[in-house]
């Protein structure tokens, strides 16, 4: 084969190997830093979902805080759980519960 | 000729022929970068920058931990909040924007406002912090140049005021100032780094008790301060912890510094007939009285030109359950005196009652405790004048009658079974039991009767202490009254101290932090697994 066209298919298969390695390389570069972007993206999005998690488990506490039930409690139950309240003695407790007999009786 | 000329331009063509080869690739090459970018021009143009920075809107971490009671309720967390900033070079109208900013904060000063939106020197300037997502809506809203915001971290307290001494707050760079806040920092962000959330002693359900109970006697009492306490007296815990007036946490900076006082690691008074207990043991423990001697109280003792009166003078022959029943500071003087005060000051010493407090509450006030200078010092110590200490260190006092004598320091860390509780003796248990048969008598049938609930045998001791007023010496009229008891008796275990600073007409322990103390036991008997009994009629 002659000389030169072996050189020059050397030349072209080196500059085609060139090429491809730069195109490779600026794909790898573009595909690693989209996928950095990406976890950031990621980081960003868990750390925006922990923030609104904590703010709804704020919520959530001042909704169930003592001093909340105990107002809820008083404007839609009438149940005062005030300074004048007293424990239930063990005694009273039948008081308060429905009559086990008419209970037995709706269940009839 | 005409021969050679054609070879001479065939040699040439082909000589030129691998240069017209390298100027073709070259022209590819170019034309191939041209590709690229303009592909690239095409990506940027339909998917945005991927190489561009992240929004900066979020915070990366949360450094510092929650903090949730010893049932998981959360007490304190972090939440993702915003710092108003404006950037004066790119604001139009400064009078307009300011006009603007305070309908959303209508106390942001026009005149301040408007000196610094014209303030073009400076890029960036802050013009609030720990805005709210609705806060931020709110001046997103009005669509203002120049103005933006950063993102920022701030700490709430979902409860609001309840437990605010305790739990204590931080700054807007959540630098803690105050509280478990302080006292417990580096914990705090230990347990921040590794995303936990830190438990503590409390218990929202009983601390809430306790701040309704001592916020209605000290409003009907007519106090200018309250302190509350609830100690587990067998591994320390701190169950509830409340100062009152109150704040809100979440708006420190705008509570008066009365209502951010800690009144029970913070305040120290002269603790009065509370500290009687103490004295009746020391004399047991040094054997210089028994349960059996009987002393004549019916007259005034006199020591050092010093008159020590009680306020109702008990007949007849006393025993040392009598001493304590009718809160005699004559014979709690007697006793005092018998043991002298060099023993006098070792027992106080181990009792806690002469150093700071190690509660984790950022500051422990250090007692007022002057060495006796002579027999006229160590008789009011013996009936609690001369000492200054705060009802945080007397709670722990206490203990040493749910542990047989030893003292146990109290801590607001939630304390596991692997914990080691150290206990300091000071007395021995025969000694202990001796005097809690006494203070469990003073609650049935003596100065205490008020704080009696029945079912929960409780024992205890109400002090009444008068205030220094200046130079005209103590105030019969300002009193420091307290009770501090310890429940149940027959197998005793929680500690509580409810104490009411200057209450109005001077009324005594006895009167109004006894009822107090009968009223939050009544609430948090259940939750501590104890039962009311029905009142004998």
């Amino acid at each position: 084969m002659d000389k030169a066209l072996i050189r020059r298919s050397l030349h072209i298969t080196a500059a085609v190997l060139v090429a491809a390695l730069a195109i490779g390389l600026y794909k790898a570069k573009t595909d690693a830093s989209q996928t950095e972007a990406h976890v950031r993206d990621l980081r960003t999005r868990v750390a925006d979902a922990e923030a609104e998690m904590r703010a709804l488990r704020a919520e959530i506490a001042r909704a169930e805080s003592p001093a909340n039930v105990a107002a809820m409690a008083q404007t839609h139950l009438s149940l005062d759980t005030g300074a004048q309240s007293e424990g239930l003695p063990e005694t009273a407790i039948d008081n308060r519960l429905p009559d086990a007999r008419a209970g037995a009786r709706v269940e009839r | 000729m005409s021969y050679s000329v054609a070879v001479d331009r065939a040699g040439a063509y082909s000589e030129a022929a691998p240069a017209r080869n390298r100027v073709r690739a070259l022209a590819l090459c170019v034309f191939a970068i041209l590709l690229l970018l303009g592909g690239r021009s095409v990506q940027l143009a339909l998917s945005g920058d991927p190489l561009a920075s992240p929004r900066a809107a979020a915070p990366s971490a949360v450094r510092r931990g929650d903090i949730v009671d010893r049932n998981g309720v959360l007490l304190a967390t972090t939440v993702r909040a915003y710092a108003l900033t404006a950037g004066p070079a790119r604001v139009w109208n400064a009078g307009e924007t300011a006009d603007a900013l305070r309908r959303v904060f209508p106390d942001l000063d026009r005149a301040t406002l408007v000196r610094r939106l014209n303030d073009r020197g400076r890029d960036s300037i802050f013009l609030r912090r720990s805005l709210s997502p609705e806060q931020r809506q709110h001046v997103l809203a009005l669509g203002l140049a120049g103005i933006g915001f950063e993102a920022e971290e701030r700490r709430v307290y979902p409860n609001g005021a309840l437990a605010a001494h305790a739990l204590g707050f931080t700054d807007v760079d959540l630098n803690p100032l105050a509280g478990i806040e302080r006292g417990l920092d580096a914990r705090l962000r230990e347990f921040g780094e590794a995303g936990r959330a830190l438990p503590v002693s409390i218990d929202v359900r009983i601390q809430y008790a306790v701040e309704m109970e001592l916020d209605a006697a000290a409003r009907a009492a007519g106090a200018q301060g309250g302190a509350g306490i609830i100690v587990d007296g067998r591994s320390g815990e701190v169950l509830a912890l409340a100062s009152w007036p109150n704040f809100d946490p979440n708006a420190a900076g705008d509570a008066h510094e009365t209502t951010r006082r800690d009144r029970v690691g913070g305040d120290v008074h002269e603790l009065g007939s509370t500290i009687k207990p103490f004295t009746i043991a020391m004399a047991l423990q040094e054997r210089l009285s028994n349960g059996s001697e009987a002393f004549d109280l019916s007259q005034p003792l006199v020591i050092d030109d010093t008159r020590i009166e009680d306020h109702e003078l008990t007949p007849g022959p006393a025993t040392l359950r009598d001493i304590l029943m009718h809160s005699s500071n004559i014979g709690a003087a007697r006793l005092a005196m018998r043991v002298g005060g060099e023993r006098q000051r070792a027992y106080l010493d181990r009792l806690g009652l002469t150093r700071a407090g190690r509660l984790q509450i950022g500051r422990n006030q250090a007692p007022l405790a002057p060495a006796a200078r002579g027999r006229r010092d160590v008789a009011g110590l013996g009936f609690g004048y001369g000492l200054a200490a705060t009802p945080v260190s007397l709670a722990a006092a206490y203990t040493v009658f749910a542990n047989d004598g030893a003292r146990v320091e109290p801590t607001l860390l939630l304390q596991g079974l692997e914990d080691v509780v150290e206990r300091t003796p000071v007395f021995s248990p025969e000694t202990t039991r001796q005097v809690l048969g006494y203070m469990r008598s003073a609650v049935t049938d003596g100065t205490g009767r008020a704080a009696d609930v029945p079912g929960l045998e409780v024992a205890g001791k109400t002090g009444t202490a008068e205030k220094l007023s200046g130079v005209e010496g103590y105030d019969e009229n300002r009193n420091f009254s307290s009770f501090a008891g310890i429940f149940p008796a027959s197998d005793p275990r929680y500690v509580i101290v409810i104490a009411l600073d200057d209450v109005a007409n001077g009324e005594a322990g006895g009167v109004v932090a006894a009822p107090a103390v009968a009223r939050t036991l009544r609430r948090i008997a259940p939750m501590l697994g104890l039962r009311v009994t029905a009142p004998a009629h």
